[in-house]
């Protein structure tokens, strides 16, 4: 029976994948656009079809998550062709501080630990790859965020060493008083950061030659590059996420929740638990360093004030509303940041606040400060985590 | 006259002693509460401003400084009972993220509010003695008038509070309300208040610190006044051990006198990383901080 439907679901897959590909070469206006089109159906189907199949879910999860990525990473690049410069812009920024909010998450949800610090984290990733970009202007992004990511795990590990005795208040001290430090770090390193100015990139980031020729002649640059930016800042998004949420699942992150729940009984079995902390933190800081990488990338610059202890709390914050240890929740607080300056204003404009006053200038820190205490107050598993225990709740009440 | 007094040693000493005191100030006002409700208070530096802005914002109204310093502690103790049976009260017994992560909220909220109410201009407080150097033969002597009553201050406040602690009855059932909650109830403790009076204390011992770290002319009081402040006095805390008042007084002096020699003979972006330096290092030779007793921890 299980090999027929398989069978049944991949017979069901070729053929609507074909007919994909026969529409839009149909419909199409060009040839180029037919191949895109078909190419993006194909992908989804593919992955569709893997992901629906429960028998893979349960055997192979790591590959019905590489698939689901791959779906997600398929529509969302698509839509960015379709989408204003702003929307992407927005797209980017989030999709770049979800990464970072995935590494506290991670940090907090799984081992219980927390960090105050990891805008500090943000900014040594951002840093990294200014000063790289601008020592080594003809090396691929790739390799800019590569040495972004290592310089922030390197950075944690540096902290982290001491973490691995340290116990939560004592922790967040520390990444605390890491975070206060950093901006005097980056003066004290002033020929390489740039000072108060910080740094430029080289050059944009901007499509390559084969992408522009897609979008033919008379596509602002603005356009092209906000959709540029936003689909790599998507597609390492996709990277992160697919990567974390195999780290979840594995026995590393069984035995990080298990430091987290009893230090004691981890111990017991087997777990190391300074080597487990550690590796918690690395992680965390690499992702937070991956951010801020993508950040610079997208501002195409990079400030020290940027990465100031506000961003620390506003990055706790995020983790905290959208759900500790949790993927959506990520997603979710890294969509609420793309938009908090939108809705700020808005609220501004609405209650006819003077928007160069005090109050609306504050309005930012308050809303998150209240956000963040209502939720640990009232609902301490955040947006993500309730919503998931309302779910299983009602699935409980339904017999059978 | 003799040359060791006008030295630049003797006076970074001295400088470093006056810092030392406020940081020590910062450290116990965190021990307290920690001691008493087991609670790392991110919020220590920003209750006390906003009792200070409250406090000395009466200046405007004609009213003169020391009956403004006075409102200041009773608004600080207000600010710390209030937040004590509000905020803190449901978090005792959570998972220990939850009261950091209230408390950091509770930091963000009152420096937004505080901004949003009298402006992140820095509000020079008027100062009750001269901030000038002495001269000794000549030369400057690294104590004013100020720092004279810097120091003098908060050894009493150290003084006030551990005699509060160790020979009044109060003292008393404020340690065993922290020691045993349980045991206390039971032998007729109102535990529920003393709690309250460790958070109303530590805030007041904050805002009389508050109150001297704005009274330098080059700060003022600001929203983030006590941001840096309470860094430099967290690490004194840690260092010291949280458990420990007296470890936290004394790391607190000697981390004001380091650091003064670090901002005097390198460069003042040094003294924050050489701060984060002592904290990580001693963090890793003794995790418990350096004065506490007892290192185990109970199952």
């Amino acid at each position: 029976m299980a090999a027929s439907a398989t069978t049944r679901r991949a017979a069901v897959g070729a053929s609507t994948g074909v007919l994909a590909v026969v529409l839009s070469f149909a419909f199409a206006s060009s040839t180029r656009v037919a191949v895109a089109l078909s190419l993006f159906l194909v992908i989804l189907i593919k992955g569709m079809v893997l992901l629906t199949s429960a028998q893979l879910r349960a055997t192979h999860p790591v590959i019905a998550r590489a698939a689901l990525t791959v779906v997600v990473i398929d529509v969302v690049l698509f839509a960015t062709y379709f989408f204003p410069a702003n929307t992407n812009s927005n797209l980017a920024i989030g999709a770049a501080m979800s990464i970072v909010l995935l590494g506290l998450s991670f940090l907090t949800g799984a081992s219980g630990q927390i960090s105050l610090g990891n805008g500090a984290f943000m900014g040594v990733g951002a840093f990294a790859m200014a000063i790289w970009a601008n020592h080594h202007a003809t090396s691929p992004i790739a390799v800019g965020l590569l040495v972004a990511v290592v310089s922030g795990a390197a950075m944690g590990l540096l902290l982290g060493l001491p973490a691995t005795r340290l116990r939560g208040p004592y922790l967040a001290g520390m990444t605390l008083a890491f975070a206060v430090a950093f901006s005097a770090i980056l003066s004290s390193f002033n020929s390489w950061t740039g000072g108060d100015s910080g740094l430029q990139l080289p050059t944009a980031a901007t499509p390559p030659q084969w992408l522009l020729n897609f979008f033919g002649p008379g596509t602002s640059l603005l356009t092209t590059n906000s959709m540029w930016t936003a689909d790599i800042a998507i597609f390492v998004a996709g990277i992160a996420f697919f990567f974390m949420a195999n780290l979840f699942a594995s026995r590393t992150g069984r035995a990080m929740r298990l430091i987290r729940d009893n230090d004691v009984a981890a111990e017991l079995v087997g777990v190391s638990l300074p080597r487990t902390r550690v590796v918690a933190f690395v992680v965390s800081s690499a992702y937070a360093a991956l951010g801020g990488s993508l950040t610079t990338l997208i501002d195409n610059a990079v400030s020290p004030s940027t990465y100031s202890f506000a961003l620390s709390i506003t990055i706790l914050s995020l983790v905290v509303i959208g759900g500790i240890g949790t993927i959506p929740g990520a997603l979710i607080g890294g969509i609420i940041f793309a938009y908090s300056n939108s809705v700020i204003t808005w609220i501004t404009n609405q209650t006819g606040l003077n928007p160069q006053g005090n109050l609306a200038s504050q309005l930012n820190g308050i809303i998150f400060g209240v956000l963040l205490i209502a939720t640990m107050l009232f609902a301490p598993m955040g947006i993500a985590g309730t919503v998931r225990h309302l779910r299983h709740r009602r699935r409980r009440r339904v017999p059978g | 006259m003799d040359p060791i007094l006008t030295s630049r040693i003797m006076s970074d000493v001295l400088g470093g002693l006056t810092n030392g005191v406020v940081y020590g100030l910062v450290a116990l006002s965190l021990v307290l509460v920690w001691r008493s409700t087991g609670i790392l208070n991110f919020a220590q530096g920003a209750m006390p401003m906003f009792a200070t802005y409250v406090g000395m914002g009466l200046l405007s109204y004609h009213l003169s400084y020391w009956p403004c310093v006075a409102i200041s502690i009773v608004a600080g103790f207000a600010v710390g009972g209030v937040t004590e049976r509000v905020l803190v009260r449901g978090l005792y017994g959570k998972p220990e993220i939850n009261p950091i992560v209230v408390m950091v909220g509770f930091l963000i909220v009152l420096e937004g509010a505080a901004a949003a109410i009298w402006s992140t201009k820095p509000r020079g407080l008027p100062n009750p003695f001269s901030s000038i150097d002495y001269q000794i033969g000549g030369k400057p002597f690294g104590l004013s008038d100020f720092s004279v009553f810097e120091i003098i201050t908060a050894v009493a406040v150290m003084v006030i509070i551990a005699s509060l602690f160790r020979f009044t009855k109060l003292g008393l059932q404020l340690r065993a309300s922290a020691l045993s909650p349980e045991v206390s109830r039971l032998l007729g403790v109102r535990v529920g208040r003393m709690l309250t009076l460790g958070w109303m204390l530590s805030t007041g011992v904050g805002t009389v610190t508050t109150i001297l770290v704005a009274s330098n002319y080059f700060t003022g009081l600001t929203p983030q006044v006590m941001d840096g402040v309470f860094a430099f006095g967290f690490i004194a805390a840690a260092v010291g051990g949280l458990d420990s008042p007296v470890g936290a007084i004394i790391s607190g002096i000697s981390i004001g006198i380091i650091l003064q020699f670090v901002g005097d003979y390198f460069n003042s972006n040094d003294i924050i990383l050489v701060a984060l330096l002592i904290l990580v290092v001693s963090l890793m030779v003794r995790p418990n901080g350096l004065f506490t007793r007892s290192s185990v921890r109970r199952v």
